[in-house]
C-alpha cells in the first residue's frame, strides 16, 4: 500500500519539553487510520503539525510524496487534505446551507452547487435545519456539519481530531457510518479518536502514541490484545470524553 | 570629553523617551493585560490626572499631593466606567474598544464645553542643571525616576500583595479563580481602576510639562498603543522592554532628524517588529521559556 | 452579467425580492427629483453629506463583513484628500485632470492601503492590535501635516500649511463639447455623487454576495475554518481593507473638492471616530444599513452642531455608548429585521 501521508523523524519542541520526537509515521491510501494515546502524548500537537498549525523543529511531512512541511494550512487544504476539528469550526452566524456553501464554491457553482448542498445536507441528516444559523445547531448537528464541510472539499485524506468528541452512542454510530460510506468512495482517513468503540467500529489500523512517540501499531485487535499498551493507559482512569487534550 | 557629554546627552534623551512610554503605556498594559481589553478613553484618564493636578496645585495643594489627587481621581472615574460600561461587555473585547471610544469622545468635548479650551498650567518645578556642554531639566529626571518607580510598585503589587495573586489568577483561569471563591467582577473593576489610576497619575506627572488642554490625551495615546502592541500582554516581560527598545529608537531618530521624525519612526519601528513577532515582546520571551 | 445581477441580492445583504426593490426605485426616484424642490443650499449640503458616504460603506466592508477593525480609514481620506490638492494646485483642471487627479489621488490611498495591510494581515495582527494601529497610523498622519507650516513645505505649487491645512483647489470639474462643466458644491455636483453612490452601493452589493464576500464572512465568523477550507484568509482581508480604503481615500478626494480644501484635523483622534460611529449606529454588518445609518447620523450631527459642535460630538459619542451596549448590531439592523419580521407575519396571516 502507498503512503499518502508520511511524516519521517519529525520533532516539535515546546522549549526543554519534547512533545513529538521523531515521529515516523504513514497513513496508507485509502485506509482508515486510528491514532490513539493517552492524555499528554502529544496526539493534538502531532495533529497540528499535519495540519500546518505548528512548524516543526526537525523532520518532514509528506503528502503523496510531495514534502508539504513548509506549506501553510490553506496550500496543504487546496492539495487534497482536509480536516475536522476537535471543538466543531463551522461559522456559527451563517445558515447551514450557508455553510456549505462556502466550502463547496470552490469547485461548484449554480445548479449544481444547490443540487450538492441538498445531497449533503441528506447524507449529513441536517435537511431539517438548512435555514437555521449554525450556532444553533446541537453539538452532534455542528460536527457533523463541519464533516459535512470537510468532505465538501473532495479530499483523498480526511484528517479528523476527536470527531465523536460531546456525541452520544447513536451519533457516534452514526458518524462512524458516515467515515465508512467516505472510505468506500476511497477517501483515506485519520481519526485522532479517544472512543475505543468507535474506533473498533472503523480503524483498519491503530497507532498509539505516547510521550510523543509511536508506541505501537497494528490491527485493531492486536492494539486490544497488547498488554504493553494497556499498561501506559494505567495510572489514568477513563478519559472525560470531552476532556481537552493536553 | 566632547563623547562623554554626548554620551550623557544620549543617554537622558532615552531614559526621556523610556519614561514618557512606560508612563503612557503603563495603565493601558494593566488593564489589556489583565483584562484583553483596550480602553481607548485611556488618553482622557491622562487628561483627568493632568486637570485635577492643575486646578489642586493652583489652589495651593503641594504639586506631589496635587498628582496623587490626580491619580485617586481619574481611578475613581474608572471604577464608576468600569461599573457603567465596560463590566457589560466582558467577552466583547472588539465592542469595548468601540465603546470607550465613544466615552474618549465625550469626555474630550465635554471638558472642552465645561472647562474651555486651556487651562492655565504650572510652570515645571526644580529648574536645571548642568553638565559639560549642555543643560537639562531637572523634573526630566524626576519623570525617569517615576517610570521606574511605576514599574517597580506594580511589580510589588502583583506578585507580593493579596490581590495580585487573585489578579494573576483571574487572568490565567478566570473560572477556577471564581470556583475558589475570587470575586472576578470585583478583581476587574479594581484592575480598570488601577489602569486609571496609573493614566491620571501619567497626567499629573506631565502636567507642568504640558499646556493643559481637553486634547492633551492624545499627545500619549499613540506612544501607548505602540508599546502596548509590541509589548503584549505582559507589563514586564512585554511592556517595559519594548518602552526601553522602542525609547532608544525615539530617542535615535529625534537626534537625528528630531521629534517628528522620533515619533513617526518609531510607528514604522513597530509595523516591521509585528511583522516578525506578531504576539510582541513578551510573546517572544514567553515563547521561549515556555 | 445575468449572474452578476443575480448577486444584488444573497445571504449577506438585508432586503430582498419585488418589495425591497420597490422601495429602493421610490428612493432614488426622490434623490433624483429632490433638487427641483430644494434651495441650492440644501442640495450642496446633501452632497456633502454623500461625500462621506463612500468611507462609511468601506468601513463597513472592512469591519462588518471582513471583522477586521480599521479605526484608521481617515488616513487614507486624508493622504488621498492631500493628494487631490496636490495634483490639481499644480496641474490645474483643464481637459478633465481633476478626474485624473481623483483616480490617481484614490490609486495613492489604495497601493497606501495594500503596503500597510501587507504588514498588518501577512503579519496576522489581529483583533484590537489591528485596531490601535491603524489608528496610531492616522495620528501620526495628522501630526505630520500639522508641522508642514512654512514655505519649506511645498510640493511643487502646493503648499500644505500645516495646521491651517490646504486651500484654493479646483472643484471637480467635467470637460464637454461646448466647454468645462464645473461641478460647484450643488445640483451638478449632487447628481454626481448620486450616481457615484448608486454605483458603489450595487457594486458592493454584489461584491459581498459574491464568492468574494461569502469567504470574507467566514473569516469573519471563524477565521481558522476559513483557512481550512482552503482560502488564504490573508489575501481576503488584505483585498476588503484595499477595496474599503480606496473607498475612503474616495471620500477624501470629494470631500476636498467639495469644499475646496482639506487639513490635518480630518485625520485626527474626532475625525476618526465619526465613521465607526456612523457605520456602527447604522449596522456594520449590512451595506444598506450603514447607507442608511450613515446620511442619518449625518444629518442628526449637523442639526445637533446649531448649539456647538462640541454638544454634538458629545452627543455623538454617548450615541456610540449606548448603541454598543444596547442595539450592537446597530439600529437601522434592527429595525429592518423588525420590519423584516412583520411582512413574514403579515404574509402568514
Amino acid at each position: 500500500m502507498t503512503a499518502i501521508l508520511e511524516t519521517r523523524g519529525l520533532d516539535k519542541h515546546f522549549g526543554g519539553l519534547h512533545v513529538t520526537n521523531g515521529v515516523d509515521f504513514s497513513v496508507g491510501d485509502g485506509e482508515v487510520h486510528c491514532l490513539i494515546g493517552p492524555n499528554g502524548a502529544g496526539k493534538s500537537t502531532f495533529f497540528r503539525l499535519l495540519i500546518g498549525e505548528y512548524t516543526p523543529e526537525g523532520g518532514q511531512v509528506l503528502y503523496r510524496g510531495e514534502d508539504i512541511t513548509a506549506l501553510k494550512p490553506f496550500e496543504r487544504v487546496r492539495r487534497g487534505l482536509s480536516v475536522k476539528f476537535q471543538v466543531p469550526g463551522i461559522f456559527p452566524g451563517l445558515t447551514v446551507a450557508h455553510n456549505l456553501e462556502i466550502a463547496l464554491q470552490h469547485h461548484l457553482e449554480g445548479a449544481s452547487l444547490s443540487s450538492e448542498i441538498r445531497r449533503l445536507l441528506d447524507f449529513l441528516n441536517l435537511k431539517e435545519a438548512a435555514g437555521e444559523r449554525a450556532g444553533t445547531l446541537s453539538h452532534g448537528q455542528k460536527q457533523w456539519l463541519e464533516i459535512g464541510m470537510a468532505i465538501s472539499l473532495k479530499p483523498r485524506l480526511l484528517l479528523l481530531d476527536e470527531p465523536t468528541a460531546g456525541m452520544s452512542p447513536a451519533e457516534t454510530f452514526a458518524t462512524g457510518e458516515m467515515v465508512q460510506a467516505l472510505n468506500r468512495d476511497g477517501v483515506a482517513i485519520l481519526a485522532i479518536e479517544h472512543d475505543m468503540a468507535f474506533v473498533r467500529q472503523i480503524a483498519q489500523r491503530v497507532t498509539v502514541l505516547h510521550v510523543g512517540r509511536i508506541f505501537a501499531q497494528g490491527s485493531t485487535d492486536e492494539i486490544v490484545a497488547n498488554e504493553a499498551v494497556a499498561a501506559i493507559y494505567l495510572g489514568e482512569t477513563e478519559a472525560p470524553r470531552r476532556k481537552q487534550d493536553a | 570629553m566632547a563623547l562623554l557629554d554626548s554620551a550623557f546627552a544620549f543617554l537622558y534623551q532615552l531614559g526621556d523617551a523610556f519614561a514618557f512610554l512606560v508612563l503612557a503605556a503603563c495603565g493601558l498594559a494593566v488593564v489589556f493585560g489583565m483584562m484583553g481589553v483596550i480602553n481607548l478613553a485611556h488618553g482622557e484618564f491622562i487628561m483627568c490626572g493632568a486637570y485635577v493636578t492643575v486646578a489642586t496645585t493652583r489652589a495651593g495643594l503641594p504639586l506631589p499631593l496635587g498628582i496623587l489627587a490626580g491619580s485617586l481621581v481619574a481611578g475613581a472615574i474608572g471604577m464608576v466606567l468600569e461599573r457603567l460600561v465596560i463590566r457589560h461587555l466582558y467577552g466583547r473585547p472588539l465592542d469595548t474598544i468601540v465603546a470607550t471610544w465613544g466615552v474618549s469622545l465625550a469626555a474630550t468635548q465635554g471638558t472642552l464645553i465645561l472647562l474651555g479650551s486651556s487651562m492655565p498650567g504650572v510652570g515645571t518645578p526644580l529648574g536645571s542643571f548642568t553638565l559639560g556642554s549642555y543643560s537639562y531639566s531637572t523634573y526630566r529626571v524626576v519623570l525617569m525616576l517615576a517610570a521606574l518607580g511605576v514599574l517597580a510598585g506594580l511589580y510589588l503589587a502583583f506578585n507580593a500583595t493579596r490581590f495580585g495573586t487573585l489578579a494573576r489568577a483571574t487572568i490565567q483561569v478566570p473560572h477556577m479563580a471564581e470556583a475558589l471563591g475570587v470575586d472576578t467582577r470585583k478583581v476587574y473593576a479594581l484592575t480598570f481602576g488601577i489602569g486609571a489610576a496609573l493614566a491620571g497619575l501619567t497626567g499629573g506627572l506631565y502636567a507642568p510639562t504640558m499646556t493643559i488642554v481637553p486634547t492633551m490625551g492624545t499627545t500619549f495615546i499613540m506612544e501607548a498603543f505602540v508599546t502596548v502592541v509590541v509589548g503584549g500582554a505582559d507589563i514586564f516581560l512585554g511592556t517595559a522592554p519594548a518602552a526601553l527598545v522602542l525609547g532608544a529608537v525615539r530617542a535615535v531618530l529625534t537626534s537625528w532628524q528630531g521629534q517628528l521624525f522620533g515619533q513617526i519612526g518609531l510607528l514604522v519601528a513597530v509595523i516591521l517588529v509585528i511583522r516578525v513577532l506578531p504576539r510582541g515582546i513578551s510573546g517572544l520571551i514567553l515563547r521561549e521559556r515556555a | 452579467m445575468r449572474r452578476l445581477l443575480r448577486r444584488l441580492e444573497g445571504p449577506q445583504t438585508l432586503g430582498r425580492g419585488p418589495a425591497f426593490w420597490a422601495a429602493f426605485a421610490i428612493v432614488l426616484a426622490l434623490a433624483i427629483a429632490y433638487p427641483s424642490f430644494a434651495d441650492g443650499y440644501t442640495v450642496g449640503n446633501t452632497a456633502y453629506f454623500f461625500c462621506w458616504v463612500f468611507m462609511a460603506l468601506g468601513l463597513c466592508l472592512i469591519w462588518g463583513y471582513g471583522g477586521a477593525l480599521s479605526f484608521g480609514q481617515t488616513a487614507f481620506f486624508g493622504l488621498s484628500g492631500y493628494a487631490y490638492g496636490v495634483l490639481t494646485l499644480n496641474v490645474g483642471a483643464a481637459y478633465g485632470f481633476t478626474i485624473a487627479a481623483v483616480v490617481l489621488a484614490v490609486a495613492l490611498a489604495a497601493g497606501f492601503a495594500a503596503l500597510l495591510g501587507y504588514f498588518l494581515f501577512f503579519g496576522r495582527i489581529g483583533g484590537v492590535f489591528l485596531g490601535i494601529i491603524t489608528l496610531s497610523v492616522t495620528l501620526a498622519l495628522e501630526r505630520f501635516m500639522a508641522q508642514t507650516a512654512g514655505p519649506d513645505w511645498r510640493i511643487g505649487a502646493a503648499r500644505l500649511n500645516g495646521y491651517n491645512g490646504m486651500s484654493g483647489m479646483p472643484p471637480l470639474t467635467v470637460p464637454w463639447f461646448d466647454g468645462d462643466i464645473v461641478l460647484f458644491p450643488d445640483v451638478a455636483l449632487y447628481y454626481g455623487l448620486l450616481g457615484l453612490l448608486v454605483v458603489t452601493y450595487l457594486g458592493l452589493r454584489i461584491l459581498v454576495n459574491a464568492r468574494f464576500g461569502n469567504v470574507l464572512v467566514a473569516i469573519r465568523e471563524n477565521p481558522e475554518r476559513a483557512e481550512m477550507l482552503g482560502y488564504d484568509v490573508r489575501r481576503y482581508q488584505l483585498g476588503a481593507f484595499v477595496i474599503g480604503s480606496a473607498l475612503a481615500g474616495l471620500s477624501g478626494t470629494l470631500y476636498t473638492a467639495w469644499g475646496q480644501y482639506i487639513t490635518p484635523s480630518s485625520m485626527g483622534l474626532t475625525a476618526a471616530a465619526l465613521p465607526v460611529i456612523w457605520v456602527a449606529v447604522g449596522g456594520r454588518s449590512d451595506v444598506t444599513a450603514t447607507l442608511v445609518g450613515t446620511l442619518a447620523v449625518l444629518g442628526g450631527f449637523q442639526a445637533l452642531t446649531i448649539y456647538g459642535s462640541q454638544y454634538a460630538l458629545v452627543v455623538m459619542g454617548l450615541l456610540l455608548v449606548v448603541v454598543v451596549l444596547a442595539a450592537p448590531e446597530g439600529l437601522v439592523v434592527a429595525l429592518m429585521r423588525g420590519i423584516a419580521r412583520l411582512t413574514r407575519k403579515a404574509a402568514a396571516r
